[in-house]
């Protein structure tokens, strides 16, 4: 249901203004208002603080269908994306009441996720500082910074530098100067903070999915009317074998993802430590095939089209910038890899047919 | 799409894994040793009948075949790819080998008149041995291009003569009868074909010959000729009468498949043995710490998750009874690949203790390659595929 709402409303209000929302780095207050119209707001919000209350397979439902239109304006509809779940993990509904109800009543206000790995930020004496070089965002009311052990909140000292960016432009693009309060101390939890890593790898995975169709379909149905050597270019062997290794490659990530947040939603509990070191690998694996998938389709999209494909007359090559940001997102690829990686040295059967007990006889 | 198992299933996991480890997986190592299938006199077998397996789906109504089938066989097409994944996790060959009616069935179910069904299948219901049937279409001239099959079948009274020689038809020399598809006339491809039940002992069949394979050593993939093989006409598939209906469809195939994605699982699971036995060999030997061997391992396990799903959806469309022609070739076109790339990589982390031709990673090797080529290339897929996604016209490909 809400997965149709979702693809009613990309294909009528976000596809045909790819582009304008791409110049003007923002999509147009009439349609803001008409995606919370439709209910596509507040998702994953707690019904007690007025939002629907849903699971990540939903988010990622909605988020694939959101992006096969236009992934930087998916970005720029939820303004605080998946730097939401930080806040779940750590701070429950009192955190997001605190802090996300706020930036939700400022017209236009954001919130940005910063995965920090390296890290780039330091915090010493209760302050944040440093420079994170690009944020798809031009305003940012509150930055989340989640970290392998921890996450903190900066709310002021937030100095966005516009840049042009690659692609998302829909959403703003900026370098961000951090120098401001980093609040509060006590968010240190390894098991929550991959709890918030693997619902927001999830996030733009779904993203990726939906770009990735978008291309595919898009190239699919350009090839079958392009003509080259007296027949539709998609009925030469080299490109339909291509067209059918890209419908391989969408619906391969896309299950992965789904199947990943189903996974999700059985075990997540936020009562205690959520114990969630399968799931966590399952979310770092489809993000990373998410990611490898839409690098592979979208090229390709460009690819099809030929010279047309490398024009902005048509949307592939947007698609194959947005795809190549969206995989540069929480770590990028590699940290993924690592993460998946790095499981295996606990795993004994990596592909176990049997769902782990708590799968099967767990609450469901 | 449902992605949890249902309890049955998990249970008949459950014993299949218990089976693969104590047997299935010793004897398709010895068969592999050995240089020669399972014989048909080995206790494993007479252990099976007694367990429950080498059974005929068919019901004994003679009611709508799959209806039937489902009922019976409880779990349709999502659990028989989840086990047909286990099975082949063991040993693929050994589960081939495994004595029931198996290829044989299908058509009987789907084309056999209800006294076909009673006549052939009542045998398989609670065998009182281990008995085996088979399918023989491909020919030393076609393979994937069905259309192109020679076998010809000639009336003669109450009989139907056949000519002509098959390949590589599992199981087919220890059979009580084996499904063979002949021509009528070769000039109306697949409308001139017939399919026949040959019982063994019929003059004329014969000259069987057990192929030497790279792999799956387990079962006998055999060739036979047919000379003047004299065919009762009550054994042609259908009757006459089926195909006369047939001839106003032509080209309409079935909408779903469920036979492609039960091989795609069977790749699957031969590449999550390679996979497991390649992590215990890397950890063993410490080959985890680097990274390099840990992000292949952990491509091969992301792939072969995503393949496994994608054999998943393709069933669960087919028990929908939804149309899956895309998805299910799309499973085959991608399984086999991925296995193939578990086992050449399982080589890789293995180095010279791969070539000394003694490791299981080093028999998956070979016996993957072949799931790649039965029931439609890889290349066949794509085409079907393209049918599917870009109206790829036919081009004499049938």
């Amino acid at each position: 249901m809400i997965q149709e709402t979702a693809r009613a409303f990309a294909r009528d209000h976000l596809r045909p203004r790819d582009r304008e929302f791409e110049s003007a780095r923002s999509v147009a207050a009439h349609v803001q208002q008409l995606y919370r119209d439709v209910g596509l707001a507040g998702l994953e919000l707690p019904e007690a603080l007025g939002g629907a209350g849903l699971g990540a397979l939903a988010r990622t439902l909605v988020n694939e269908e959101l992006a096969a239109a236009d992934p930087g304006a998916a970005l720029a509809l939820d303004p605080f994306g998946p730097a939401l779940y930080p806040l779940l993990a750590f701070g429950g509904p009192d955190a997001l009441r605190a802090h996300a109800l706020p930036v939700l009543a400022r017209p236009g206000g954001r919130a940005v996720l910063a995965f920090d790995l390296l890290p780039r930020l330091q915090t010493a004496g209760g302050r944040a500082r440093g420079i994170l070089p690009w944020v798809p965002a031009d305003r940012v009311d509150l930055l989340v910074v989640l970290e392998r052990e921890r996450a903190y909140l900066v709310e002021e000292g937030l100095l966005p530098t516009a840049l042009r960016g690659a692609a998302l432009r829909a959403a703003g693009a900026s370098e961000l100067r951090v120098e401001g309060a980093a609040h509060p101390a006590d968010w240190v939890s390894t098991p929550r903070a991959r709890w918030a890593l693997a619902h927001a790898r999830l996030y733009v995975a779904s993203l990726l999915v939906g770009v990735m169709r978008a291309a595919a379909e898009f190239s699919r149905a350009y090839a079958m009317e392009r003509v080259a050597f007296g027949r539709p270019i998609a009925h030469h062997q080299a490109l339909a074998f291509l067209i059918a290794d890209m419908a391989s490659a969408v619906e391969g990530a896309r299950l992965l993802v789904q199947e990943a947040a189903w996974r999700l939603d059985r075990a997540g509990d936020l009562a205690g430590e959520p114990e969630i070191d399968d799931e966590a690998e399952v979310c770092a694996t489809a993000f990373l095939e998410a990611a490898e998938a839409a690098l592979f389709v979208t090229p390709n999209g460009v690819q099809i089209l030929g010279g047309h494909g490398f024009m902005q007359d048509y949307p592939v090559e947007k698609w194959m910038r947005e795809a190549r940001a969206l995989s540069l997102l929480l770590g990028g690829m590699d940290a993924a890899r690592e993460d998946a990686g790095r499981a295996l040295l606990l795993e004994r059967e990596p592909l176990a047919l049997e769902p782990a007990a708590r799968a099967t006889e767990g609450a469901v | 799409m449902e992605f949890a198992l249902d309890p049955t299933t998990r249970e008949r996991l459950r014993q299949i894994r218990e089976l693969g480890r104590t047997h299935m997986r010793p004897l398709g190592l010895e068969a592999d040793r050995l240089g020669r299938p399972t014989p048909a006199d080995d206790p494993f077998f007479k252990l099976l009948v007694q367990l429950g397996h080498g059974r005929t789906r068919w019901s004994g109504e003679p009611a709508d075949p799959p209806a039937a089938a489902r009922a019976h066989g409880g779990g349709g097409a999502r659990s028989v790819v989840t086990l047909a994944e286990e099975m082949a996790y063991w040993d693929r060959g050994v589960a081939v080998s495994f004595p029931g009616p198996g290829l044989g069935e299908p058509p009987l179910l789907g084309m056999g008149t209800p006294a076909q069904r009673r006549r052939f299948l009542e045998p398989f219901q609670n065998p009182d041995r281990p008995r085996w049937a088979a399918f023989a279409m491909t020919e030393p001239g076609a393979g994937s291009d069905v259309a192109g099959i020679r076998t010809s079948a000639r009336r003669e009274g109450d009989f139907y003569i056949l000519n002509g020689a098959k390949s590589f038809a599992a199981n087919a020399s220890r059979a009580d009868w084996i499904v063979v598809f002949a021509t009528v006339d070769p000039s109306l491809g697949r409308e001139g074909h017939r399919a026949f039940v040959v019982e063994r002992g019929t003059p004329g069949l014969g000259d069987f010959q057990i192929e030497h394979k790279m792999g799956l050593k387990a079962y006998e993939s055999t060739s036979f000729t047919l000379k003047d093989c004299r065919v009762p006409v009550a054994n042609l598939l259908g009757g006459e009468e089926h195909y006369a209906r047939r001839a106003g469809f032509k080209g309409a195939m079935q909408s779903f498949n469920a036979t492609r994605p039960t091989i795609a699982a069977m790749a699957v699971g031969m590449g999550r043995a390679a996979l497991d036995e390649s992590l215990s060999f890397a950890r063993e030997h410490g080959l985890l710490r680097e990274s390099r061997a840990r992000d292949r391992l952990e491509r091969i396990r992301r792939r072969l998750r995503a393949a496994r799903l994608l054999c998943w959806r393709a069933a669960w469309l087919a028990d929908l009874r939804r149309p899956n022609m895309l998805e299910a070739s799309m499973a085959k076109a991608v399984a086999p690949a991925v296995a193939l790339e578990a086992a050449t990589f399982g080589m890789d982390l293995l180095g010279e203790v791969g070539g000394r031709g003694d490791h299981l990673v080093e028999k998956l090797f070979r016996d993957v390659k072949a799931m790649d080529i039965v029931e439609g290339t890889g290349q066949i897929q794509r085409i079907v595929m393209a049918r599917q996604l870009v109206n790829l016209p036919r081009d004499g490909v049938s």
